[in-house]
Parts: structure tokens; sequence; C-alpha cells
């Protein structure tokens, strides 16, 4: 098979890497790819067939006018079943970065943490921050060691990764976003980023209202980013059974975070509710 | 030489005055707690000598730079692992100090054959709100002391007597502020560096006035700098230390 350098479809090929029937004439790049991710051995391996990307949730990233705005919903789901609401999908790593994440819970919170510690014990040990281009390579390197785990189906992550450099010039927005897959590669998104299942009905939203809306997404304050984001939520929850929407009755509403050059500020539950106003 | 006990006591002897000789003129550390939680500060010139342990726990020391480094390599990565393994609520001063450092000192300063840690730390914890604040002086010898109220460490004790002393007439009980703080600690830093000279030229007068005090920081900030780390609980997440800025420190001291 020639995959072109295209490693991720080369993990996907079903025809090629299937086991049983022995169809295929490319022993060897099962062989390869077992042992080089170490995976568990079986007897009827399918390896690629459960890398299913989007997973139960929705975040966002946008950038405005002061930095980076950031959300996510709460619903924790298995299958249909909806097991928690109040999930905390937008973790604070440190004082100017956050991780949005989405996925298998346990792998992306223990991503989390190893990265909350990495960077606080390099700051503590090497008497300075760890640089953006550190920070970005030691969750590529995390994820990438997720990928056994990720390609057994039951632990990929997948995760928007947004910090604030405070050593920008201060006539410029320091807020930079960036987008991972799952094999550890980062990409800068300029202006927004989203993942997740609820994802596919919101980025071309994004897109639509960044290139034609009354205000493009950079120049929104703080109240405008805050209403659209919230707006984008309720879109994705509207039309994807693993995102929630705003729940009055109970009032869970989702998790939004700003990071600007002060650092990291969670939107308070009544700032939140002032602005659902303006949503429904 | 370990067969002849008086000949190890002797050695003993003359390691403690070594690392005495070589302490002395170090630029002592003043230890205060204020109304949002505690401030260490010191002047140095160049090298830092204030350093975050933990989300609560900052160290500062006197002594070799090498040994500084190593020990606050070693009580920052102990620090690190535990959390790590289990939860950042899990480490504490107590712990650090008793199972880690203490005994490292002592051993080192005993083992005469090898080399000696030439160091005097200071650590101070932070609770949360109004639980309280600890301050723990570890001597090179591994000789620990807790004090909740106020700490120094200086090149000798009788200089660390003075500082505590001169700590004693200046304070009241109402937490002060923290440019107050800042004042205080660095008059008694000053009262430090002040007997510090004093001794150099072999006076035992340990009583230091204003006049004094203001002359000896004019001079020292000639070619030094205040180094000032705070532990403020109000600060959002979970570290709470961090280094005045040099404008934040001139701001504080054009307050008083």
């Amino acid at each position: 098979m020639n995959h072109k350098g295209d490693f991720l479809s080369l993990l996907k090929h079903k025809d090629t890497l299937q086991v049983d029937g022995e169809t295929s004439r490319e022993p060897n790049t099962k062989a390869l790819i077992h042992d080089a991710f170490q995976l568990p051995s079986q007897e009827k391996a399918t390896y690629g067939t459960t890398l299913e990307i989007p997973e139960a949730t929705t975040v966002v990233a946008m950038r405005y006018n002061e930095g980076i705005i950031i959300a996510g919903d709460r619903r924790a789901t298995a299958g249909t079943a909806v097991v928690h609401d109040r999930a905390e999908k937008v973790l604070p790593i440190d004082t100017h970065s956050v991780l949005a994440i989405s996925g298998a819970p346990a792998m992306a919170y223990e991503i989390a943490r190893v990265l909350k510690h990495s960077f606080q014990y390099f700051r503590r040990s090497q008497l300075q921050e760890l640089s953006v281009e550190g920070k970005l390579r030691t969750l590529s390197r995390l994820i990438r060691e997720n990928l056994p785990m990720a390609m057994q189906g039951i632990g990929a992550v997948i995760p928007i990764f947004a910090l604030y450099a405070p050593q920008t010039d201060e006539s410029k927005n320091g807020g930079k976003i960036y987008f991972y897959d799952a094999l550890g590669a980062h990409f800068e998104n300029v202006d927004f980023a989203t993942t997740g299942s609820g994802s596919i009905w919101i980025r071309g939203v994004l897109r639509y209202l960044d290139r034609w809306g009354e205000t493009q997404l950079e120049n929104m304050d703080q109240q405008q980013a805050t209403v659209t984001i919230l707006r984008l939520l309720d879109t994705a929850s509207e039309y994807d059974a693993a995102t929630s929407g705003y729940n009055a009755k109970a009032e869970i509403f989702p998790t939004l975070k700003t990071i600007t050059r002060q650092g990291i500020e969670t939107l308070s539950d009544q700032y939140l509710a002032e602005c659902y106003a303006e949503v429904t | 030489m370990r067969d002849l006990p008086y000949r190890w006591i002797e050695a003993i002897q003359d390691r403690r005055d070594y690392i005495e000789d070589q302490l002395r003129l170090g630029s002592p550390v003043v230890g205060l707690p204020y109304t949002q939680g505690s401030l260490l500060l010191t002047v140095s010139k160049g090298a830092q000598k204030i350093f975050e342990v933990h989300d609560r726990i900052a160290l500062s020391a006197i002594g070799h730079p090498a040994d500084i480094e190593r020990l606050r390599m070693l009580v920052t990565d102990t620090a690190s692992v535990q959390a790590f393994q289990s939860a950042t609520e899990d480490v504490n001063l107590h712990r650090l100090t008793h199972y880690v450092l203490a005994h490292t000192f002592k051993q080192a300063f005993e083992a005469i054959v090898g080399e000696a840690y030439i160091i005097k730390m200071l650590l101070v914890e932070i609770g949360n709100g109004d639980a309280a604040t600890q301050f723990t002086h570890i001597n090179y010898d591994g000789n620990v002391k807790v004090q909740q109220e106020a700490a120094v460490i200086g090149g000798t004790t009788e200089i660390e007597d003075a500082m505590q002393n001169y700590l004693a007439s200046e304070q009241n009980d109402a937490k002060p502020d923290l440019p107050t703080a800042l004042h205080l600690a660095l008059k008694t830093w000053a009262v430090g560096r002040e007997l510090s000279q004093r001794f150099e030229e072999a006076e035992d007068n340990t009583e230091v006035t204003d006049e004094q005090i203001g002359e000896i920081i004019n001079t020292e900030l000639e070619n030094g700098e205040i180094e000032v780390g705070i532990l403020d609980f109000t600060l959002s997440g979970d570290t709470k230390f961090r280094l005045l800025t040099q404008d934040e420190i001139q701001a504080a001291r054009e307050t008083n």
C-alpha cells in the first residue's frame, strides 16, 4: 500500500491492516505499527478501525479584543447516557494557559495534570517560565504517548490549548490558540478553534461570523464575545445530544474563561446569567 | 580519627568554626507575616536568593551558592514528586523539613571526611486565610527552629539575636500591611548587615541607631537590590508565590 506519507490514513486503512483473512500482502506493516505503539496483542486485532476522533462534547476558543475567551459545555456522556452534568472541560494549567479537553475524561484529566506539574516544575527548578514552544511540545508528547489508548478506541484526547504570551508588545493581542491532532501535531489557529462532537455544527458559524459578521471576532469586547460563545454552545447543544445547553432550572452554566495579559479569569454565573438574557 | 573521641569532637568544632567563618558576611534574610500572607526579604547582588518551593512554600538561604542550589533542588524535587504522586495538599513544610532537609544537613555536617554544606536556610509556609504561618530556620548542623511571628537568618547567632530583638521592639500585635512589613523587614535586614560588618572589625557593640540603618541601606543599595518574595493567599490559582518587581518594591517604600 502506498500511503504517500499520510500516516493517519495508513492507521485507518482497514483492508490493508486487517489481520484475519490474510488478504493483506504487507504483514510487516502490521507488525511495525503494533511494535511502534506497543499495542496489546489481540487475537482479532482490527487496528485503525476505532480511531474515531470526535468525542462527546463541545469546546470552543476564540480571540477577542483583550485576549482569548475559551469555553466548554458541562455534559459527560457514556454512549447515549448522560452520566454527569457538571463536568469541567476548561482547565487552567498555569497563570496564562488553559487546556480545553474533548475525549476520554480519564486520559484528558491526567494529561492536564501532568501538563500542570511539568510547567510548575520547570518554573520552580529553572527559575523561569517554560517558553511557548516548550509548552506546546510538552503537550504534543503527552498526546502522542496516549496514541495506543486512542488506537484502541478508549482514550482519544483532542484538546485545544490556549494561552496569552504576557511578553507580547502592549499594542498587540498576545492570545494564541492551538489545535492538536491525535498524533500530537499542533497547529496555531489564528482566530478560533473548536473541537468535540458538537464542533461540526458551529465551526462554519464561527467562520461566517469572523468573515462577514458585524464585528470581527478579534474586535469584539468581552460582553460581545461571551454572548457569541453562549449562542454557539446553545446551537451545538441543539444538534448534538452529547453537548449540554444552559440548564436554567438547575442553574448549570457552561464554563467560560478569559485569558488576558492579567491572567485567567473564570466568568461568574451571575455574569453569564446576564449575558444569557441577550441569548434567549 | 573516629577511634579517638576527643579528636572527632575537635574535628566537629573545627568544622563549625570554618562554616561560621564562611557564613559571617552573608546577606541576612528576614521573614515577616503581613495581612495577606508572608514575605521574605533580602538584598542581593545579582543572583536570586528567594525561591518558590511549592504552591505555599518559599525558601531563602545564606551560604555557598552551590550548596544553596543543591539543597534547593532537593527540597523542590521532593515537594514536586510528593504532589505528583498524591496531591499538592499533601505537601507540607513540616515533612520537608524533618524528613528531607534536617537529616541531610546533619549527615553532611557530621561526616567529617566529607564536604560540609555551608548554608543556613529559612523556609516559610502559609496556610489558608487566618491559618498559621510557619517559618522554619534550619542551621548548617541540622538544628531546626520553628517560629510563627517572624524569623531571620544572619551570619552568626549573635547577629540573628540582635535582629530578632530589633523586630520584637518594632513589631506590634496587629499584622502590618505589605508596605509596612516590607519597610520593617528592610530595617531589620540593615541591622543584621551592619552587625556582620562590625564583627568583621571585632566590635562587640550590638546597638544600631536609625541613622546607621538608613546609612547602611543607602550604601548597600548602590551595588545591590532589594529582593522580596511573597506568599499571598489572595492570589488566584494554586501558586501563591511571586517575586515583587522592582517597581512594586519602590512603590511600597515610597508609601512609608
